[in-house]
């Protein structure tokens, strides 16, 4: 019943802005993106293809589990055999972390400036994959000039870092599908220089999975390395019902 | 032969379990690897093949059973002088005749490793076998860990299983108690471990206290009666804390423990590390390691203290060092690093630049080598040879 109720929260919320005259601001905006990134619960299992410099591929299959709008994150691998059973826990939107080695049995716990490392050799950091309430707490808002991209109406974004954020990027520029905001493109500008673009990530195959509006395809482009990550959604469940226990070293080792 | 025989068992089991269906989880990895080492103007190399196959299985639920077969042959010089790698000061203290006894010999080994049942209950987790015990939050050095001592060549490489029964009881969402008997001859000789470990704010503690039976050797004399240099076995008990957390943005941890020894004079030991990863992807470590049990002057080490460190009876020789290790992945496929350990005490250096390669989704190349800058008889003497380390891992 819970579930019916949230459901349909979510899509009066996702139509709100879709009523006639109604004009919305870069803050409005923000919100329903981070509504969308940020359901209350939810499960994925995911492959991962990194492609690298060479056009060689890494292919990496993984579970992972979000509680209380992304704020607990926990990821669990299961391919390749090199990194089955390693685990990331992610609690506070990412600032604390930690990752658990199956072959020693060791949890160690990662400060925060460990976000900012390649998952896996990816171009996807520990930052990118568990932020929860980041691009509010993080980023002031600009709505800029509206555009069309793929044939979409799109809302056109812009997020400025705050001063007191320890965030990787200076800014984002993000264009969000007027119809389900969901962001088809974010640009992920360099720490230091803001005119310098750093990694874009582009999103497709948008499916509508237990009512929320999912792209079930995500690449992310290393305009400096000049390599890219695809990751795949083979299975996605939302609002689920998940133990606080699962967030916790015990449920890390398992 | 007869050990021979016992891995064509586990491994034609492993096979039956899984051509049966049963949920069983097969897998491992081979690893083919070349370690040699020029000393006294001659190099000599060491090659090793290692197979290690694991069983995974959830019997029922919440019941796990986890177990590794490990076949490791060697070939080449499969006998090193441990002589020849001491400054002279040292082996002038070996007993006349006595030469001969300093050989070690790496032998062919079959053997089962982390065997064990978890069950996890509700309120507990209970596991009862040959494991692995991980304690401490150092990278090179974990004073409170007395079951292990990690290779500062190769810090990460996994580590023995020791047989125990543990219990891992969580309170509430932040703070874990764990009991652990590793079983001996007698109740006295057993292992005692207790460990309440945390969350504070943004920093995981631990306290932990150890009662163990510990064994040094006296390699200056031999016991006929047991055919090999003479034991010394003492009483431990440990008492110590880690933590670890983040400072100014700056990873921190710190390790301390403290040991009462029943017969010889009581040391301590302190870990205190910071590690940091800039924007451009280079990781930085820096860790300090102090251990009152070694020696402050290089000129008081004896064949007792450096013979001590290599058979892993205690972790240092020297009483203040310093590792720093630089990491940075050069490409996505390729990481380069370079490890330095400098002895604060006798003023010696190792250093070891090493790379990482991902030839393949489960197949990984190491090579590292070790250069050693310190004077004859200091702990990291350029006497002891120069030497490297490749290794070709092949996951399944």
């Amino acid at each position: 019943m819970k579930k019916i109720i949230i459901s349909v929260l979510v899509i009066i919320a996702l139509m709100v802005p879709l009523l006639p005259g109604q004009e919305l601001s870069g803050d409005d905006i923000i919100k329903k993106v981070n509504e969308l990134f940020n359901v209350e619960s939810g499960y994925a299992k995911s492959k991962m293809i990194i492609v690298t410099t060479s056009g060689s591929k890494r292919t990496f299959i993984y579970e992972s589990w979000q509680k209380n709008k992304g704020e607990k994150n926990l990821v669990r691998y299961l391919e390749p055999r090199r990194v089955k059973g390693q685990a990331v826990l992610m609690l506070n939107n990412a600032n604390d972390i930690w990752m658990y080695f199956p072959r020693t049995q060791r949890v160690r716990k990662l400060a925060s400036h460990a976000k900012k490392q390649k998952m896996q050799g990816s171009d996807f950091s520990y930052e990118d994959m568990g932020s929860g309430d980041s691009f509010l707490e993080d980023f002031n808002t600009k709505r800029l000039k509206d555009e069309k991209l793929e044939g979409k109406d799109c809302y056109q974004l812009e997020l400025t870092r705050k001063p007191d954020s320890d965030l990787s990027y200076s800014r984002l520029v993000m264009w969000i599908i007027k119809e389900n905001f969901v962001p088809v493109v974010i640009d992920y500008y360099d720490e230091k220089d803001p005119t310098h673009l750093e990694k874009r990530l582009v999103e497709s195959d948008i499916r509508i999975i237990d009512n929320i509006p999912t792209a079930m395809k995500i690449v992310m482009y290393n305009k400096n390395d000049n390599t890219q990550t695809v990751m795949e959604l083979l299975e996605v469940r939302y609002n689920i019902k998940l133990d606080d226990s699962m967030f916790t070293e015990r449920g890390l080792k398992k | 032969m007869k050990k021979w025989v016992i891995f064509m068992l586990f491994f034609l089991l492993s096979l039956g379990l899984l051509k049966a269906k049963i949920d069983v989880d097969l897998f491992g990895y081979f690893e083919s690897q070349i370690m040699g080492v020029n000393i006294h103007k001659e190099f000599i190399g060491l090659f090793s093949n290692k197979l290690r196959l694991d069983l995974k299985s959830e019997i029922a639920n919440n019941i796990t059973f986890a177990a590794n077969f490990n076949c490791l042959l060697y070939h080449g010089k499969t006998e090193w002088n441990i002589l020849d790698f001491l400054p002279d000061s040292a082996v002038a203290e070996v007993p006349e005749g006595m030469e001969s006894y300093y050989l070690f010999p790496f032998s062919d080994r079959y053997y089962l490793d982390n065997a064990y049942i978890k069950f996890a209950f509700k309120y507990f987790d209970f596991i009862v076998g040959k494991q692995q015990i991980s304690l401490g939050t150092g990278y090179v050095w974990n004073p409170v860990d007395i079951f292990n001592v990690k290779d500062y060549l190769d810090p990460t490489y996994e580590q023995p299983g020791h047989n125990a029964l543990r219990i891992d009881v969580p309170l509430g969402s932040t703070f874990t108690l764990t009991a652990l008997y590793g079983p001996e001859d007698t109740w006295s000789a057993s292992a005692k471990l207790i460990q309440i470990k945390g969350r504070i704010g943004r920093f995981d503690f631990a306290f932990i206290a150890i009662d163990k039976s510990w064994l040094f050797h006296d390699y200056v004399e031999f016991d006929t009666d047991i055919m090999n240099f003479t034991e010394l076995p003492e009483k431990r008990q440990l008492l110590g804390f880690s933590t670890a957390g983040e400072l100014f943005g700056i990873g921190v941890w710190v390790e301390y423990a403290y040991n009462w020894m029943e017969e010889t004079d009581d040391f301590y030991e302190l870990v205190v590390g910071a590690d940091y990863t800039f924007d451009f992807q280079t990781y930085v470590m820096v860790e300090y390691y102090r251990n009152t049990l070694a020696k402050s002057n290089y000129e008081d080490y004896t064949l007792n203290d450096w013979l001590r460190l290599m058979t892993q009876e205690q972790k240092a020789i020297a009483r203040d060092q310093i590792y720093v290790l630089l990491q940075h992945p050069v490409s996505d496929l390729i990481s380069l690093g370079l490890s330095t350990i400098y002895c604060i005490s006798d003023n010696s250096m190792g250093l070891i630049p090493a790379l990482n390669y991902s030839l393949s989704e489960n197949v990984e190349i190491m090579v590292y080598l070790n250069f050693n800058i310190g004077k004859d008889g200091k702990a990291y003497a350029k006497t002891m040879g120069r030497g490297g380390m490749i290794r070709v891992r092949v996951y399944f």
